[in-house]
């Protein structure tokens, strides 16, 4: 062989190593059923946050070697998705069903999940992506899962309840990093908006163990949306305004990549006036402005990947509503103006909070074929000032949080552990001498063990975890000298059997809430809620235990999830009306009840009619009873029964409505039962109807448009969580609007 | 480089508007003094304009407004010193 043959065979035989490389292990094919390509499918790279899509030929291309047992999930409207586990040296083609009963938001379908594996956890999941575009706001869009509601008073304050609880019991985390923001009060708002978010998961009750003891009510999960793999930069601009209030807002994302770093960055202003009533009155202060900016960097070198996030969020929203006299007293029109004026409409007026928060993320993700060790490192800077007076805040407050997350996921055959704990420093400072809560911290430590087992349709888990929580509060201002411990263990297990389309899951799981120093110490007005608060430094760990089935059936055209669950919590912690009054404010004081039993059932179906596969209905059932079984009165903030409708028309099949840019049309309608089980500052909510249209457009392939009208009927009403239900009689929502949203991708 | 360059006018427009926007309140506002009447409901005397250090001083805890003579009208305001200002516009209904 001489010299030339030999060159010859070794650029050949670099070729063939390079495209093996190529099409063996960097790449990979998603067809269909017929071995058909399918183009267009997202597949989400899930522990290094990545979003890939396939190509005309159903291909997609990842850069280097990818560890054994990555998660790679596919999914594409239209089909089933699928959670695949990724093997080296075997040819990847993944196959995907056709579907025509999406249900993805309700778990039937395979998909990554942060909070665990979804088959073995109850976890709701809801997608965020087009939050911008099709809903009001991202709270209001996590209410068409079942078991959620919203406590709220307009656009400019709003969180969610979770079978009836909410405040400290439901726990907030985006990114990984728990969201302290005051959050005992309601109002105090969620604190971010939908900006750059991509999804959004959800656990029910006390079964959130890797998260956090204190999740009693439910845990939301909030992730931003997955870097892209795209070299040329892409990215969104979008806008929307609602003629209720005069809402106008805008955001922009940009995405992309070089060489090993990937890039996301965002930003959002939104501005919006007084809310229309029904009867053309505003509802005054009720008016918000919101500012908002993030970035997020990741670097992948090899089997490491390091993600670096910041956020920064200001908002100032007016508190409407607001009295010196009991709220019960007053009339609507003491708090209503008849009139509009675009002059004074966005002025900032008192009583108002002054909210700034700032969130540093750090991800180190370490990869390889069994085994993934993960870091977590989160600050949360919460400020929040409210005035009632111009010149100086009723209370100025800052909470600082640092959070430290470690984590070891380790397979060995059909068993997965995860090991971990969570070490959590909160302080909580006053700027103000003029105080409702001291200045106090704690110190959280909460070690875990998870172990899940899966094995073709057969899967169990169990977890145990252990948090230890040090309170201290010395403020020499609002005399409180506290120091205490409160430790105690919580645990979840669960298993999971597949029968044909037949899905069954149990799950039995215990948490414990500590007392929050607000509910241990608070001594004084809080214009927020009209009321004086008194804290109880007696109070001590509430308790609680959930029993929870759900069983899910799906073909391919109709869907169906049923999911009973009974709740028992002891040593509940609540807050009471008083008959004694200060500075002309009712004195509230906080309390524990020996038992408090919340039992329910949610249900979902799916409709796709097979001569019309482009109509979905679905349906979701939300029914919650509550017991109060130490007091004649039941919980406050219960939300009502409901049914809730989605009818969605995809007009893409009609080739003269394309022509003329129309997408789809959906009907939205809500049927609220009364709410005759109440708090004894509370009174009855009559039931009520909500119908809300929306008209899709596809003005351009990358122009999309929304116009829509919310309360169709004008419906005059007052939901049982409204924030300002107890006050005038029941101040009602915003009457019938109109809306109009654009998004345009490049 | 014509990415980063439209990346250079994005954030050029982001901090444009993220600092066009002031939050600021005027600095002089109205105040009144909270009359409660008999019937529990708030009664609003008008005590003027103020502005600055003045309006500071007004919210002040334990300032206090003297009213030399005694109101009378749809609701009677004693002649007195009160305590209860507040510098907080009201819903404005005809």
């Amino acid at each position: 062989m001489n010299l030339k043959s030999l060159f010859k065979t070794l650029i050949f035989t670099v070729l063939i190593v390079c495209c093996y490389s190529v099409t063996a292990q960097n790449s990979g094919l998603v067809q269909d059923s017929e071995n058909q390509p399918i183009e267009n499918v997202s597949v989400f790279i899930a522990d290094q946050s990545i979003l890939l899509k396939t190509n005309k030929l159903g291909e997609f291309f990842f850069d280097g070697k990818l560890p054994d047992n990555t998660y790679l999930n596919f999914y594409k409207n239209g089909y089933v998705s699928k959670l695949v586990k990724y093997k080296e040296g075997i040819e990847f083609v993944v196959f995907l069903k056709k579907l025509h009963v999406a249900l993805d938001e309700v778990g039937v379908v395979e998909s990554y999940s942060d909070l665990g594996n979804t088959k073995l956890t109850n976890i709701d999941k809801k997608s965020l992506e087009n939050v911008f575009l099709r809903d009001n706001s991202m709270v209001e869009s996590i209410t068409q899962l079942s078991g959620v509601d919203i406590v709220s008073s307009g656009l400019g304050i709003q969180k969610v309840v979770v079978r009836g609880l909410s405040g400290m019991r439901v726990v907030t985390y985006l990114n990984g990093m728990q969201i302290n923001n005051q959050q005992w009060a309601n109002d105090h708002g969620i604190g971010f908006t939908d900006l750059g978010l991509g999804e959004v998961e959800l656990i029910k009750g006390s079964s959130a163990l890797k998260y956090g003891s204190e999740a009693i009510g439910g845990l939301l999960f909030f992730k931003d949306s997955p870097f892209t793999s795209n070299k040329k930069m892409n990215g969104y601009i979008a806008s929307k305004f609602d003629n209720s209030s005069f809402l106008s807002s805008s955001q922009f994302g940009l995405n992309w990549k070089k060489n090993n770093f990937f890039f996301n960055l965002y930003g959002q202003y939104s501005i919006s006036s007084d809310y229309r009533l029904p009867n053309n009155d505003y509802l005054f202060n009720s008016r918000f402005n919101q500012n908002a900016i993030k970035f997020s960097i990741a670097y992948r070198h090899k089997n490491l990947q390091n993600i670096f996030r910041y956020q920064y969020h200001y908002e100032n929203p007016g508190i409407p509503a607001h009295a010196h006299v009991d709220p019960a007293n007053i009339k609507i029109e003491d708090i209503t103006s008849s009139s509009f004026d675009f002059n004074d409409a966005y002025k900032l007026l008192t009583p108002y909070q002054l909210v700034n928060n700032q969130l540093f993320n750090y991800n180190l993700n370490y990869l390889s074929n069994n085994l993934k060790l993960s870091l977590h490192l989160g600050h949360f800077i919460n400020n929040l000032k409210e005035h009632e007076k111009w010149t100086r805040p009723a209370f100025n407050l800052t909470i600082s949080n640092t959070q430290i997350t470690p984590n070891i996921r380790y397979k060995i055959k059909d068993l997965t552990f995860n090991l971990g704990s969570q070490l959590s420093v909160l302080d909580n400072k006053n700027n103000e001498d003029e105080r409702l809560v001291p200045d106090a911290s704690t110190l959280n430590v909460g070690p875990y063990v998870i172990l899940d087992y899966e094995k073709n349709n057969f899967g169990f888990n169990s977890g145990i975890r252990y948090d230890c929580k040090h309170l201290k509060s010395e403020d020499n201002i609002s005399n409180v000298n506290y120091d205490n411990e409160f430790s105690n263990t919580s645990f979840s297990s669960g298993i999971y059997y597949k029968f044909l389309d037949n899905i069954l899951r149990f799950t039995y799981s215990g948490s414990y809430r500590a007392p929050h120093f607000s509910e241990l110490f608070s001594n004084g007005v809080h214009h927020g809620t009209n009321r004086f608060e008194v804290g109880n430094e007696n109070l001590d760990i509430e308790y609680a235990d959930q029993f929870e089935l759900k069983y899910q059936w799906a073909n391919e055209h109709f869907g169906f999830v049923i999911n009973p669950f009974l709740q028992n919590i002891s040593d509940f912690i609540s807050i009471v009306p008083s008959d004694t009054f200060i500075d002309s404010y009712r004195v509230y004081n906080y309390k524990q009840y020996n038992n408090v039993e919340i039992k329910g059932v949610e249900m979902n179906l799916h409709y796709h009619p097979h001569q019309l596969h482009n109509l979905h209905i679905e349906q979701s059932y939300t029914f919650l009873q509550t017991k109060n079984k130490d007091d004649q009165y039941g919980l406050a903030l219960v939300p009502a029964n409901s049914v809730r409708t989605k009818i969605l028309f995809d007009l893409n099949d009609y080739e003269r409505l394309v022509k003329y840019k129309f997408d789809y049309l959906s009907f939205y309608h809500v049927y609220k039962f009364s709410q005759e089980d109440f708090a004894e500052y509370e009174e009855l909510t009559e039931s009520y109807s909500l119908i809300n249209f929306q008209m899709g457009l596809k003005l351009r392939d990358k122009l999309l448009c929304t116009i829509g009208i919310n309360n169709l009927l004008n419906k005059e009403y007052t939901p049982h969580t409204s924030r300002i239900r107890g006050v005038a009689g029941g101040v009602p929502n915003p009457g019938r609007s109109f809306n109009i949203n654009l998004k345009y991708e490049f | 480089m014509k990415n980063f360059s439209l990346l250079s006018v994005l954030m050029i427009a982001v901090f444009g508007f993220m600092t066009s926007c002031s939050s600021s309140s005027d600095d002089c506002h109205e105040c009144h003094i909270a009359y409660m009447n008999a019937a529990g409901a708030e009664v609003e005397v008008e005590i003027g304009e103020f502005c600055g250090d003045e309006l500071a001083d007004v919210e002040t805890p334990g300032y206090a407004h003297t009213i030399d003579e005694t109101i009378v009208g749809n609701d009677t305001v004693p002649a007195g010193t009160y305590t209860d200002i507040h510098c907080e516009e009201h819903a404005d209904h005809d």
